[in-house]
């Protein structure tokens, strides 16, 4: 890989780009809804949130696929980054509220009178952006440091990230904490002045969203292709060859945890505004281990992979959950089992597969003064799984 | 009837009497169910209604003052509506006379579980004229827990009497009896500034003697609730430590093999009793029940014990024969996997048997408790540690003394080498799998004694599990024993200085992920010479 891109991969992004960052909202904007390219603010306001869920993907597939760490905690990041915005969001609610007092509604309830100290800062929206990516990122380096110094790896992780998030989750329900307890944060009104619930502030929401979601792709690609990249894909495929060469395995992994941390957080922050809820429902790990679903289904240790399986899931999971609402998780699950047992490298492998038959196909026969046959066809993939070393 | 204070002195007297229809009529009086009925010759006489009605509503009518029914001239028994009648009046002091009465009457009950309960609600009372009765039954009384209780309650009456002496006798008395009941009330003769201060001298002696009898009974009481809930949790985890850590599968769907065991227990008391009525995708059968009672239901227990191993065994050997099998290399992914088996199985649950928790009547062998010097001992949970004991027991035998234990150790050292050696390691997987689901079906039939049986069921537990089998290291049966016992007391204690469960929780969870920093392969690590195990 010499270069970052190829041809038609930049050429691909620029038009997913301008379609998703123009087009649609043009379509949206300005088109009569009679028109039948007219594009609905339903509809925008669910591909905002596909392209949060995607971001999401793509931070546990930075983590599983390309460094082997499968962390099944990463909603707790999601939400982490979805609660400090909500608390900005609450704050900007004012004396709207059903009480109509200047505090959030919630802690009218409890009894409270008076903000608490660490609600007053999240007035100010710079002060909430900055601890949407402190809060996560603190935890993810504390967390991240104490479990990769002491070389827990494998399955240990993932179960030591569920239990943490499991943890934070029951942590999240219960009042006395003062971030909403069981009903989390809710009804909000206005971010940055627009009113939440316009259909244009849910419109640039949605723009935000795409754009997140391409920065991260694009610096995602960039990361994967540099030096560190590489050793990020050696931590995964053999650990101790990579301790042995000299290299601070540890340390590596801990900034990859952080980023990814943080990449989720934000994607929570972008995510918490369109649905206009936040609660602890979010931090389940039932829902950690969706995300990591929609990789498997799109195919890990690709960064289209997320993305595609994501939105797919998602938008499989709304039609099915309408459809038939009792088969939903027979569905999912089923999708599970097939795909990590028929399909290890997901939606993206069967689609390269298939290329790659109907390529081979047509190039057999004058295949014999073609020089560089094995150039053609990429080499087999590199193992998604950790050889035995034996 | 006399009126009045009289009215309240005959129904105290009547105290005595100890007869079915007095209690009867004392019962039904505060409730206004007891009616007067005007006689052809312009007497009244009071009645009491039968609770069986015939047709049209009406019931028979029971003469107080003989016991029979009221009978019309020809000597039928006559039949009214309850609704039309005039009901004798009651107020609030006739009535509390009449309740502290009933209690009276309780004193003489067979029971010695509701005697001893009469007594000390008598005794909370704080009245000096129940003092001679309480000593009069103390005579007669044979059991040593009412006899206590009956002391206590004497002594907690005294309290308030005006005689100083007899004030600090029962105060003192009550500092020896270890009297917890007794301890607001001395409490309160420290506050009542009327108390001499010879009184609030040996009060306050007495006050320290029950709170250091206090203290003991709530450190065994967590203890034991810590040692249950620790063998619970051991119960649970043990399925686990057999499936991951000797095999390395990290089965997700262990919590609803749980599940699936407790069901079985939830469809093995139905089949005793009336039957079950299921009604997935639409259709409806029944499974026809055996209608058995008493005793004979009781023992549905014993069936389900069996039933609920061989049901989540069988799942267990569909899994790994379909799914996991293709998976021994790919640990992460076999969680994925089996996450995936485990939403399925939660859903099938929720089509089966309702979205809905299901109970499970525990045999009555199985609930109530007793009370050892106040410590409160439930049968349930005496009966969970009782159970983990012999199953932790069981599995180290069958693993150390039997071939098939063998020939697992064998395989899950070194597959490669076993299969070289002719076992058919194959045959050797099944069959571990499935006994580590079977544990995890005989933790369900646990967990459907101890609480409700839901399709979230395994849930709850299956963080915990995970976590208690990975302290105590991977791959060491009694590392996991260890873990248990240390999580589940731990558990317990720290909800008891955070008076709060959940608090409590997040505590454990937080201190088991920081205790992995000193000791990352767990309590007992199994040491290998190869750097990835």
């Amino acid at each position: 890989m010499q270069k970052t891109f190829a041809k038609w991969e930049a050429l691909a992004i620029v038009v997913i780009a301008a379609v998703g960052l123009v087009v649609i909202p043009c379509l949206n904007a300005f088109l009569p809804h009679s028109s039948p390219f007219y594009i609905s603010d339903f509809a925008i306001n669910l591909w905002g949130r596909y392209c949060c869920y995607a971001t999401l993907a793509m931070s546990v597939d930075l983590l599983w696929g390309y460094t082997g760490l499968l962390s099944l905690g990463q909603c707790l990041y999601f939400s982490l980054g979805g609660y400090m915005m909500g608390m900005y969001l609450m704050r900007m609610i004012g004396s709207l509220g059903q009480y109509h007092k200047s505090i959030p509604d919630f802690l009218v309830f409890l009894g409270w009178t008076k903000l608490p100290a660490f609600w007053v800062p999240f007035a100010s929206f710079p002060f909430a952006l900055a601890m949407v990516i402190l809060l996560p990122a603190t935890l993810g380096l504390v967390f991240g440091f104490l479990a990769f110094r002491s070389r827990i790896r494998g399955v240990y992780f993932s179960i030591l990230t569920q239990a943490l998030t499991y943890a934070a989750c029951l942590l999240f329900f219960r009042n006395n904490i003062l971030m909403g307890g069981n009903n989390g944060f809710t009804d909000f009104k206005f971010m940055l002045g627009f009113d939440t619930r316009s259909y244009s502030t849910q419109r640039g929401l949605y723009i935000a969203s795409v754009l997140f979601l391409l920065i991260v792709y694009l610096g995602f690609k960039w990361l994967t292709a540099t030096k560190l990249g590489k050793v990020q894909r050696a931590i995964r495929d053999s650990e101790n060859r990579v301790l042995f060469s000299g290299y601070a395995a540890a340390n590596f992994k801990l900034f990859i945890f952080v980023l990814a941390c943080v990449t989720a957080a934000l994607a929570g922050a972008l995510y918490v505004p369109q649905v206009g809820i936040i609660n602890p429902a979010e931090m389940s790990t039932e829902k950690s281990l969706e995300a990591v679903v929609w990789v498997a289904v799109g195919g890990r240790g690709t960064l289209v992979g997320p993305v595609v399986g994501a939105i797919f899931v998602n938008a499989l999971k709304s039609w099915a959950t309408r459809a038939f609402p009792d088969s939903w998780l027979f569905i999912l699950g089923g999708m599970f089992l097939l795909v990590v047992l028929f399909l290890p490298r997901g939606l993206v492998g069967l689609v390269e597969h298939a290329v790659r038959l109907l390529k081979r196909a047509p190039e057999q026969p004058p295949a014999p003064s073609d020089p560089a046959p094995s150039a053609a066809s990429p080499p087999p993939p590199a193992a998604v799984t950790r050889l035995p070393a034996e | 009837m006399a009126q009045g204070d009289d009215q309240l002195k005959l129904v105290t007297q009547l105290a005595d009497t100890n007869s079915d229809l007095v209690r009867r009529v004392l019962i039904a009086w505060p409730r206004d169910e007891v009616f007067l009925i005007d006689q052809p010759d312009g007497s009244k006489v009071a009645v009491l209604m039968e609770d069986a009605q015939d047709a049209d509503g009406k019931s028979n009518a029971i003469r107080i003052d003989t016991g029979d029914y009221l009978k019309d001239a020809t000597g039928n028994p006559q039949k009214f509506f309850p609704d039309d009648l005039t009901s004798v009046d009651t107020d609030m002091r006739l009535k509390t006379v009449i309740k502290n009465t009933l209690e009276l009457m309780t004193l003489a009950d067979p029971d010695p579980e509701n005697r001893r309960s009469a007594v000390m609600k008598l005794g909370m009372l704080q009245k000096l004229a129940y003092v001679p009765v309480l000593q009069a039954r103390i005579q007669k009384e044979t059991d040593a827990r009412v006899k206590s209780a009956l002391a206590q309650a004497i002594d907690i009456i005294q309290l308030k009497s005006p005689d100083s002496t007899t004030q600090i006798a029962a105060i003192r008395d009550l500092g020896a009896l270890d009297s917890i009941a007794g301890l607001d009330d001395i409490k309160a003769v420290i506050d009542d500034p009327h108390s001499t201060p010879d009184a609030v001298t040996v009060a306050r002696k007495s006050l320290g003697q029950i709170n250091t009898y206090l203290s003991w009974v709530d450190f065994y009481g967590t203890l034991f609730r810590g040692l249950s809930l620790g063998s619970i949790l051991l119960v649970v985890a043990l399925g686990l430590a057999i499936t991951f850590g000797l095999m390395g599968v990290i089965n997700m769907a262990h919590g609803e093999l749980i599940a699936v065991g407790a069901y079985t227990c939830y469809v093995v008391e139905n089949v005793f009793g009336s039957g079950l009525s299921l009604s997935p995708f639409g259709l409806s059968f029944h499974i026809p029940g055996l209608n058995l009672s008493g005793w004979q239901f009781q023992t549905y227990f014993l069936f389900a014990i069996p039933a609920a191993f061989m049901a989540a065994a069988l799942a267990g050997i569909v899994l790994e024969r379909f799914v996991i099998r293709f998976l021994y290399r790919r640990p992460l992914e076999s969680l994925l996997a089996t996450w995936g088996v485990s939403l399925i199985l939660q859903q099938s649950f929720r089509i089966f048997f309702g979205a809905n928790n299901v109970s499970v009547n525990s045999p009555s062998w199985l609930s109530g408790n007793f009370t050892v010097s106040d410590v409160i001992l439930g049968y349930n949970r005496i009966f969970v540690i009782g159970f983990a004991i012999v199953i932790v027991f069981l599995t180290w035998l069958l693993l150390s003394r039997t071939p098939l234990g063998l020939l697992i150790r064998a395989v899950m050292q070194n597959r490669n080498m076993a299969a070289c050696m002719g076992v058919r390691t194959e045959r050797v997987n099944m069959l571990t799998f499935a006994f580590g689901s079977g544990l995890a079906g005989l933790a369900g039939a646990f967990l459907s004694q101890i609480g409700n049986v839901g399709p979230n069921l395994g849930q709850n537990y299956i963080v915990d599990a995970f976590m208690t089998v990975v302290v105590g290291g991977v791959g060491n049966l009694f590392g996991t024993v260890y873990s248990a016992l240390g999580i589940g007391a731990f558990d317990e204690i720290l909800q008891q200085v955070f008076g709060s469960p959940v608090v409590g929780k997040i505590t454990v969870l937080v201190c088991i992920i920081l205790f992995l920093q000193w000791r990352p392969s767990g309590l007992f690590a199994t040491r290998g010479r190869g750097l990835d195990t």
